[in-house]
């Protein structure tokens, strides 16, 4: 049985346990007249059966989807000849799904076919393996079903003979629940500690075939070199510091955008419009906030890029199709909302009786923004613009598709320059092997941007909260 | 006021004596022009930042809408079709399900040719050269073998007849015809030869232009005018329903266990800390997480709904959870006083009070989260979810993509029809967004309200 | 803010007529007639008419919600930042009207400081929130021009000794009593004609309202002063003339004594004797 039918009978099982545990309360209760010398109510006695049917059960059956393929594959390479055994991790990687395209895109019936009529014994090798996959799925497929339904089956069987007139039926479940509110609390910690070491881990192995030192003080990045053995050392540049200078570039175009025109707007928002202007303007400068980076990415190559490529020409400049300018003002329309609406808050906190005690002395309103409301909230606003950097550090889409892919290192707006993300995309997407310093190269990237925009994250939100205590 | 006063504000260097002659309201009398003239400049700056914001949004949306409507209409002509049964080479004799099968793969490309290379024919030039031959060809889609091929196995019985059959024009005779495009515009490939043709079809009332139905209902092509976003929708459908499944239930039991009964302790705190933090990652680490953890160590299959909703949980979680977070705690502590009073457990005060009151903030939360998700593209490229896909998936472990990287893929192929398609499938991803926003938007309210 | 929930007072069966005793004062700084202010369809003041006498202290008493503090603020029209809110009457500053089209609310405020119920200084320096003022009405032609501003006004607050080493320091890390005396002198940089102050002493401590209390009947040398305020001891101390509100009318109006030796008014009399407020 296949996973999503064997996932669906264990639903029907659980549902059914259900139903088996209050049945079973009931008996050792003496029958539904009685059921009052229960210490629980009989359906908290089938709540509980049904948890412990389905759940050990939903745990093997993932365990077991998991360690599958790795045990085949292991089963599988252990009968191959020991010249294919031999080959190296990616040799064999690439052998092996070879065999696994065999095996799923034929027939059992076919391949033995084949086999008969074919006398290359490269191939029969293959062919044999395919056929030998097909058998050990197979075998899996039945060990899945039997150990699933066994699992489930034994525990309930378990359970239910522990049942008497006392058993703790609700408290039980309700550790089990307990248990499972503080897993799902865990699963961001887990997702933190994913991104680490899987992040660490890959940029450790890079950093073995490339100094840390060259990685973050070289100025020469050319990872498509890497393959071509004639390359000095072997290996491309991976000089990452015209990576970190263009994402600058592109994060200061963006906020130079976002920065001003966000914080006006939160200003004429929250000192100047009246109720009405406010009720519509807010909704409207939210879809900024709401549209897909990929539509603005879009945006940014085929509408404002050869805008501002044409305008260039027409003072005489040159401007590289894929300017590091439209990606960054585009950018910036994406953060004025994020800009704006924290500016907001962070106007908002200051208290009214400041801005009272300005009023009284006769200051005019924009006398009162500058000199009292912007400086009391200036942490809020420091707080805000941190986080939009660390946004548009990370930002992947407009950059992708609006910035380009050469390496230079330059602070010319209008040239082309690539950002760290536009790397990672670059060097992970297509078909290539794992264990090349071409796409461990990514993750230490990855690495430098998780860095990064948690540091300034956690500066944002500790500047944030001093603000706060300031005024509470 | 005088005007000798007056002079005294424009002139910068006001001599120090008069003016400590003057008294307090005198001075500050004489500073308020300047000052009221700032303050109009610093409003007016504040109104014009807005203004920008506004004009920001109305031409982003106009520019994307007006590049999309052409897509959802094509234009088709019409074909004088001759099923000549020895073009076709089929024998003619046959009938019935022998005749299906000889149909099947039968040379239609022949009858296709035959067809319509004599319309292009006249007194000067009675005979196409090879290379006009295959000029006049390509102004018809690819795909037209096959629609005058689906014609004659519906109706076998035109064998050997001659019938009109509406086929689709090719793409850049499309964009031509929508456009009127100068003939050299970059992408646009089409000749002078190549237009009067069509001219001269549009004369004869054989074009015809039709709603775009191909869009909604076909996969990615290779070809514009066969493209659709139906294997897309679908992806994303699938890569939707896992994310909601998994996000949800998970981010209120985290939500719950943060408000309702973690301790206050340090772990507590540094969970906390990590929500927050997790909530800023910027979304591409995430398709890192995938590629490296999923898809490497678990190994889960690579461009799967599967993965790429797993991917989206992992990055909706702290979303869902804050907003769940917010709502628990905005349900009144008299709530769990009372239901604690009577004897209830935590956990039954918690599921059966807390819980059904914090719902509608928390569907809220939820749908918000979800939203965020159906505009993401960066993690699903990292995770191969931005393959070629012809095929429309059917189950969570299918290869497939979604709506917004299908918009990076088209965005990115240089024919001309695909500008069109790109923006259409934008429009469709941007009308499926305020759909779920509205939702979200309407149902708050309807929460506030009570 | 200033909700007259006519149904829930104990006295409102007893009628309001015109306001009894002495309205005039024979040298009016401000005089205001027949003032009325609505927040929207609400009506918060009613009918109201007073001098304020030139150089004199002026008290506005009466139980909360009875309109003082709205009154108080319409003499330098800090209320025109409610949009909501609308005044008729004439109220005058010297000869001018000051809700004239062609008056500027700015010079006004200039004219007529406020100082709050909580003290509220700016988060700057206290050097900085002396010389806010006189930055802002650019009073000042050079540094020395505004240091002797900022000593001379913290002196006639009575705090210039207290903080002259450290004026560097931020206003907020003073005591209250420090911080309201700060905001007096804030006030006081700019030299206007009238202050109003809003129950200043409600959120000090007894040593630090009488520092206050000192202080204003100081102040009252130079300035035309109205305070409103709850206590009633302290506008017997601080005040020469009381003005009675109640349900946003003023009731009775006169010489301080008069008014709490043996007021004229059955309300008034309630009032001062303790019976509500």
């Amino acid at each position: 049985m296949n996973s999503p039918l064997l996932f669906t009978l264990l639903v029907c099982l659980t549902l059914f346990s259900y139903w088996y545990g209050i049945n079973r309360s009931l008996k050792v209760a003496g029958g539904t007249e009685h059921k009052k010398v229960l210490s629980c109510l009989p359906k908290q006695f089938g709540l509980l059966t049904a948890m412990v049917c389905g759940l050990p059960a939903l745990i093997t059956l993932l365990i077991f989807n998991s360690a599958e393929q790795l045990v085949i594959e292991q089963l599988l390479t252990a009968t191959l000849p020991a010249n294919i055994q031999a080959l190296s991790n990616i040799d064999l990687g690439l052998y092996l799904n070879n065999i696994r395209f065999l095996a799923l895109s034929e027939s059992n019936q076919a391949l033995l076919n084949n086999l008969s009529s074919s006398t290359d014994i490269a191939l029969n090798i293959q062919l044999n393996a395919a056929i030998a996959i097909q058998k050990l799925e197979q075998q899996a497929k039945w060990l899945k079903t039997a150990l699933v339904l066994v699992v489930s089956l034994v525990s309930v069987i378990i359970l239910v003979r522990k049942f008497s007139i006392t058993y703790e039926a609700r408290q039980k479940s309700e550790t089990i629940i307990h248990a499972l509110l503080v897993a799902s609390s865990a699963i961001a910690i887990l997702t933190t500690l994913g991104i680490v070491i899987s992040v660490l881990f890959e940029s450790i192995h890079f950093f073995k075939s490339v100094p840390a030192t060259e990685f973050m003080f070289g100025t020469q990045w050319s990872p498509q070199t890497a393959m071509r053995a004639d390359q000095i050392g072997g290996s491309g540049s991976f000089g990452a510091v015209p990576l970190f200078a263009g994402t600058l570039l592109i994060t200061f175009i963006a906020m130079l955008l976002a920065v001003p025109v966000g914080l006006m707007i939160a200003i004429y928002l929250s000192q100047y419009a009246n109720s009405k202007f406010r009720n519509i303007a807010k909704p409207m400068l939210e879809v900024l906030a709401g549209i897909p980076t990929v539509v603005y990415g879009f945006f940014a190559a085929l509408t404002v890029a050869p805008v501002i490529r044409s305008t260039g020409e027409y003072f005489g400049l040159s401007v590289a199709s894929e300017s590091a300018l439209a990606a960054g003002l585009v950018m910036g329309t994406m953060i004025i909302p994020f800009v704006s609406s924290l500016s907001e808050d962070a106007i908002s906190a200051v208290p009214k009786a400041l801005k009272e005690a300005s009023f009284g002395m006769g200051a005019t309103k924009s006398e009162t923004v500058i000199k009292v409301l912007l400086p009391a909230a200036l942490p809020g606003i420091v707080g805000a613009i941190l986080l939009a950097i660390s946004r548009a550090i990370g930002e992947t889409m407009i950059v992708v598709m609006a910035a380009g892919m050469a390496a230079n290192l330059t602070a010319n707006p209008l040239d082309s320059v690539t950002t760290v993300t536009v790397q990672i995309v670059t060097l992970l997407t297509g078909d290539q092997e794992f264990d090349s310093p071409k796409t461990l190269a990514a993750f230490a990237l990855g690495l430098m941007l998780f860095i990064t925009t948690l540091g300034l994250n956690i500066l944002a939100l500790k500047v944030v909260q001093k603000y706060r205590e300031q005024y509470d | 006021m005088t005007n000798s006063i007056d002079k005294n504000i424009t002139g910068n260097a006001t001599p120090a004596k008069l003016q400590t002659k003057l008294s307090t309201t005198e001075k500050v009398a004489l500073s308020l022009k300047k000052r009221h003239q700032k303050e109009r400049r610093f409003r007016n700056t504040g109104f014009s930042a807005v203004l920008f914001g506004f004009m920001l949004v109305v031409i982003l949306i106009g520019d994307i809408t007006t590049k999309a409507l052409p897509a959802f209409h094509q234009h088709w002509v019409k074909l004088d079709v001759n099923y000549q049964s020895d073009w076709l080479s089929v024998d003619a004799n046959l009938s019935g399900y022998e005749l299906t099968q000889q149909l099947k793969t039968a040379n239609f490309r022949k009858v296709l040719r035959n067809s319509l290379y004599p319309m292009f024919v006249n007194e000067q030039t009675p005979k196409l050269s090879r290379k006009d031959k295959r000029s006049a060809f390509k102004l018809f889609s690819s795909n037209a073998e096959f629609t005058i091929r689906d014609a004659l196995l519906a109706a076998p019985e035109d064998l050997n007849e001659t019938v009109s059959i509406w086929v689709r024009l090719d793409d850049d005779v499309d964009s031509y015809l929508k456009e009127g495009f100068a003939f050299g515009t970059a992408g646009l490939r089409i000749d002078e030869q190549q237009a009067q043709w069509v001219a001269k079809l549009e004369q004869e009332q054989r074009i015809e232009s039709r709603f775009n139905t191909s869009f909604f209902t076909a996969s990615d092509s290779r070809e514009p005018e066969l493209a659709g976003i139906k294997g897309a929708l679908m992806g994303t459908l699938l890569t939707m329903f896992v994310t909601l499944l998994l996000s949800f239930p998970l981010g209120v039991a985290g939500a719950l266990y943060l408000e309702e009964f973690a301790p206050k302790n340090r772990l507590t705190d540094i969970i906390e800390i990590n929500i927050n933090n997790l909530a800023a990652v910027p979304s591409i680490v995430f398709g890192l997480l995938g590629l490296a953890v999923i898809i490497n160590l678990f190994g889960l299959p690579r461009s799967a709904p599967l993965v790429g909703g797993i991917v989206l949980t992992l990055m909706t979680l702290p979303t869902i959870i804050i907003a769940s977070r917010a709502a628990i705690k905005a349900v009144p502590p008299s709530i769990r006083e009372a239901a604690l009073g009577l004897g209830a457990s935590k956990m039954q005060v918690t599921l059966s009070h807390v819980l059904p009151q914090a719902m509608p903030g928390i569907i809220t939360g939820g749908i918000i989260g979800i939203a965020q998700a159906l505009g993401e593209t960066a993690p699903l490229l990292m995770i191969g979810m931005v393959a070629f896909i012809v095929d429309v998936p059917t189950s969570i472990a299918d290869s497939a993509t979604v709506l917004p990287v299908q918009i990076f893929l088209w965005a990115d192929s240089p024919e001309r029809a695909f500008l069109a398609k790109t923006s259409a499938a934008i429009l469709v991803l941007l009308t499926l967004l305020l759909v779920i926003n509205t939702t979200a938007t309407v149902l708050r309210s309807k929460f506030e309200k009570k | 803010m200033n909700n007259i929930e006519i149904t829930q007072d104990p006295l409102a069966q007893v009628e309001l007529t015109e306001t009894v005793g002495n309205i005039y004062a024979d040298d009016a700084k401000m005089s205001i007639r027949n003032a009325n202010v609505y927040y929207g369809e609400k009506q918060a003041i009613h009918d109201v008419s007073l001098d304020l006498a030139k150089n004199q202290v002026t008290a506005l008493i009466g139980p909360s919600g009875c309109g003082k503090s709205t009154f108080l603020r319409c003499l330098n029209r800090m209320n025109d930042t409610i949009d909501i809110c609308r005044i008729t009457g004439q109220l005058m500053l010297d000869d001018e009207d000051i809700y004239a089209k062609n008056l500027d609310p700015v010079l006004l405020r200039a004219r007529v400081g406020m100082v709050f119920q909580k003290p509220n200084p700016f988060p700057k320096s206290i050097y900085d929130n002396v010389a806010y003022g006189a930055r802002i009405h650019g009073l000042t032609n050079n540094k020395a021009e505004l240091d002797e501003i900022v000593e001379t006004s913290l002196q006639k607050a009575g705090l210039f000794n207290e903080v002259k080493d450290r004026l560097k320091d931020p206003g907020t890390g003073l005591s209250g009593g420090q911080q309201q005396r700060l905001c007096i002198a804030r006030t006081i940089a700019v030299s206007p004609e009238v202050i109003l102050m809003d129950e200043p002493a409600s959120a000090l401590d007894p040593i630090a309202t009488a520092i206050i209390e000192e202080l204003i009947d100081e102040l009252k040398e130079k300035y035309t002063i109205a305070i409103v305020t709850h206590s009633m001891q302290q506008a017997a101390r601080v005040s020469q003339h009381t003005a009675y509100f109640h349900m946003g009318k003023l009731v009775e109006m006169g010489k301080t004594e008069d008014i709490f030796t043996h007021p004229s008014h059955k309300l008034t009399e309630n009032y001062i004797t303790g019976r509500f407020g």
